[in-house]
């Protein structure tokens, strides 16, 4: 039913995408029939749970076209941004892919979910259209082998591998509490940590999923206190943190929560208050962390009013990547990107250099601790080249 | 011993909201027949209105338990009234349709008032304010660790009272005989000169009311609400009452509970990924032994 229900909604939602870019350009032209603009696709959460950092991806994409067409890209011809809904969910997501394709797009840029983005880059990398994902950690996405996908984000393992090490070596924990919510990136990065975390030597007392949504999680709490874990690590999304901190908060649970990068969410702190505090996240460093991005921070806000969201950065940067490509390649080609793209060299970013591997994950992808102090998130710790814990700011 | 109080404790809660908005389905269903997929959203309308109170009056100075009672009875009457003005736009003209043309209005009216408060409210979440007497350090302590807050003790308090108070209008007051007289036989009871009209819209209402009721007390429990909140909670709550013995008002509210502390000791005993194949799988198994639910007994008198 819940299903049905969704899909309607979202079925909604996509014929309107539908019928305003229809009515937007100029119907017939494609990307790669060398004139009208050049169309890039950006699939986001516009609806749900994570419709707030769907948006958000959106207007980072936005604010990159309207900086490429400042500049010019390629022969004149202006850069145009085919926005879909995937709603998070895999059926929706396939859905907008082949509307995405229909019209013509010469490349993705996007996605949030990793369980949306696993099956849509299979659809485009069928088709030979390159997609950049910009907010997708699970290891899946570049493990398939598959020629046509990249992304400006790091993996999963790598995250839970900086999880686990916290946990372990900093906070010097024996056992932790694993939580995820059965999603594929949640899941993902549940494993790998616990994996991890039995490397480190240290044991995983509780490991179990939460029911996304569910609202109350008193009793799953009840029990993952009842195996008394020096550290918690909850790898699921913010909409479910700021009820969990809250409820954990209420069971008199005062050991150290940690959370996945899909916790870095103002709406976290606003639900927990004061339960929030003291909460920390592993993550790719904040936009205000990185000296880089304050150009892009404050252009966001004048464009938007709003801060950006954690992921903006990394959309802004593989819109531009892909411009940059698209201009090195001299050609809207799809095929001819993706070359490009495996040819990139230290593209100077926003969020760093950026260069991609063989299997086109970012190379050196850096994670640093986010902690709640006085209802704001700011720097806590990451780890040296030479593996100390030092202060993350800078 | 502790945890499981524990878990009863936080299955009575979490059975507190199924109950309430259970009823609203047992109600609707028990008169005209029709599962009114809406229903889940008038809950949410009410969380959302509750929320904009909330909002608007913390903070000006009034003190909390008014601030608290305004918005319940605010989120209550404004969920009421949609609850009404659906009934008359809605659902009354098809009364006399096929079925199928009800179900089928419910969801339209389901997805229209979803999507319309998405439009309007915006899809994020929202955060409820803080009410500082429904937070966690005011409680009152059971056993060693195991504490009740005063938040737990209001929903269940205020939803057991709404209960009761329904039960006794249902079975006292000369509506609640009509709303059970129509349950019975429609025809019957507008020629005993019954206003069928005026019942059915009076069902609506109360159960809207109910689920308005118990949006309000969500949204301050679980303090963040969302467009689609209603969605989730409405399907279990649709649970509970079919495994109650839909139709039925004690069923509601047995099966409520029943199916609130199932999560929970599912949960605590089994595992958090388990609780829906416990709860449904237990679902099953009753309807397989009593396929009229556990209350659902005398068919001919619902309501």
């Amino acid at each position: 039913m819940e299903n049905l229900t969704r899909r309607l909604g979202t079925g909604i939602a996509l014929t309107s995408v539908a019928l305003l870019s229809a009515c937007g350009g100029n119907g017939s032209s494609g990307g790669d029939d060398g004139s009208g603009p050049i169309r890039i696709g950006v699939s986001a959460p516009l609806s749900g749970d994570s419709a707030a950092a769907g948006t958000d991806i959106v207007n980072a994409a936005k604010l990159a076209v309207k900086k490429i067409n400042k500049e010019g890209l390629l022969d004149g011809r202006k850069v145009e941004i085919v926005q879909v809904d995937d709603a998070c969910d895999a059926q929706t997501g396939t859905a907008a892919m082949r509307k995405l394709l229909t019209q013509k797009v010469v490349a993705v840029a996007g996605g949030y979910c990793s369980g949306a983005v696993i099956p849509e880059t299979m659809i485009t990398d069928r088709a030979g259209v390159p997609f950049i994902a910009d907010a997708s950690t699970n290891v899946e996405i570049t493990e398939r082998g598959l020629k046509h996908v990249f992304r400006t984000i790091g993996r999963d393992d790598k995250q839970s591998e900086f999880a686990a090490r916290y946990m372990v070596e900093y906070l010097k924990a024996d056992s932790v509490a694993v939580i995820h919510d059965n999603t594929a990136y949640s899941k993902g990065l549940a494993e790998a940590t616990k994996d991890t975390v039995k490397k480190l030597g240290a044991k995983t007392v509780f490991y179990d999923a939460i029911t996304p949504g569910a609202k109350d999680f008193t009793s799953f709490l009840t029990k993952a206190k009842s195996t008394k874990p020096q550290a918690i690590y909850f790898t699921g999304y913010y909409a479910d943190a700021g009820l969990l901190l809250k409820q954990a908060h209420e069971l008199g649970i005062d050991v150290p929560i940690i959370g996945g990068d899909a916790n870095q969410d103002p709406t976290v702190i606003k639900t927990a208050g004061r339960a929030a505090e003291g909460f920390t996240t592993t993550t790719a460093p904040l936009p205000d962390f990185i000296k880089s991005t304050a150009d892009f921070v404050s252009a966001y806000e004048r464009e938007y009013g709003t801060e950006p969201g954690p992921y903006a950065p990394y959309e802004y940067d593989a819109v531009n990547v892909l411009a940059d490509a698209i201009a090195r390649a001299a050609s809207a080609d799809s095929e001819k990107i993706t070359e490009a793209l495996h040819a990139t060299k230290d593209y100077a970013g926003v969020t760093g250099p950026i260069n991609f591997d063989e299997k086109g994950d970012r190379v050196h992808p850096i994670y640093v601790t986010a902690v709640v102090e006085g209802g704001a998130f700011v720097p806590g710790k990451k780890l040296d080249e030479s593996g100390n814990w030092v202060d993350a700011k800078g | 011993m502790n945890d499981f109080l524990q878990y009863t404790l936080n299955g009575l809660t979490v059975g507190a909201f199924y109950a309430l908005v259970a009823l609203g389905y047992t109600m609707v269903y028990g008169i005209i027949r029709l599962l009114n997929f809406a229903h889940g959203d008038f809950f949410m309308v009410g969380a959302f209105l509750a929320t904009g109170v909330l909002s608007l009056l913390t903070g000006s100075g009034l003190p909390s338990g008014l601030v608290v009672v305004v918005a319940l009875v605010a989120a209550t009457a404004a969920a009421a009234a949609l609850g009404g003005v659906s009934a008359r736009i809605v659902y009354l003209p098809l009364v006399k349709a096929p079925k199928l043309s009800l179900l089928v209005s419910a969801l339209g009216l389901s997805l229209a008032v979803e999507y319309g408060t998405a439009l309007s409210q915006g899809t994020g979440f929202r955060s409820v304010p803080h009410i500082g007497f429904l937070s966690a350090e005011h409680a009152i302590g059971l056993t060693d660790g195991v504490r009740l807050t005063y938040a737990q003790l209001g929903v269940i308090a205020v939803s057991l009272a709404l209960m009761i108070g329904l039960y006794l209008y249902v079975t006292r007051t000369f509506t609640g005989t009509a709303m059970r007289v129509l349950a019975m036989d429609q025809d019957a009871a507008r020629l005993m000169g019954v206003n069928v009209e005026r019942t059915i819209m009076m069902t609506f209402i109360i159960g809207a009311g109910l689920a308005g009721t118990a949006g309000t007390m969500y949204a301050l429990y679980y303090p963040q609400v969302n467009f689609l909140m209603g969605f989730l909670l409405g399907l279990r709550a649709f649970t509970a009452a079919v495994l109650g013995g839909i139709g039925n008002i004690p069923g509601a509210m047995v099966g409520g509970f029943l199916i609130g502390l199932l999560e929970s000791y599912a949960t605590g005993y089994v595992a958090g990924r388990w609780t829906d194949v416990v709860v449904f799988g237990v679902l099953i198994g009753v309807l397989v032994i009593r396929p009229s639910g556990i209350l659902g007994e005398r068919v001919a008198e619902r309501v």
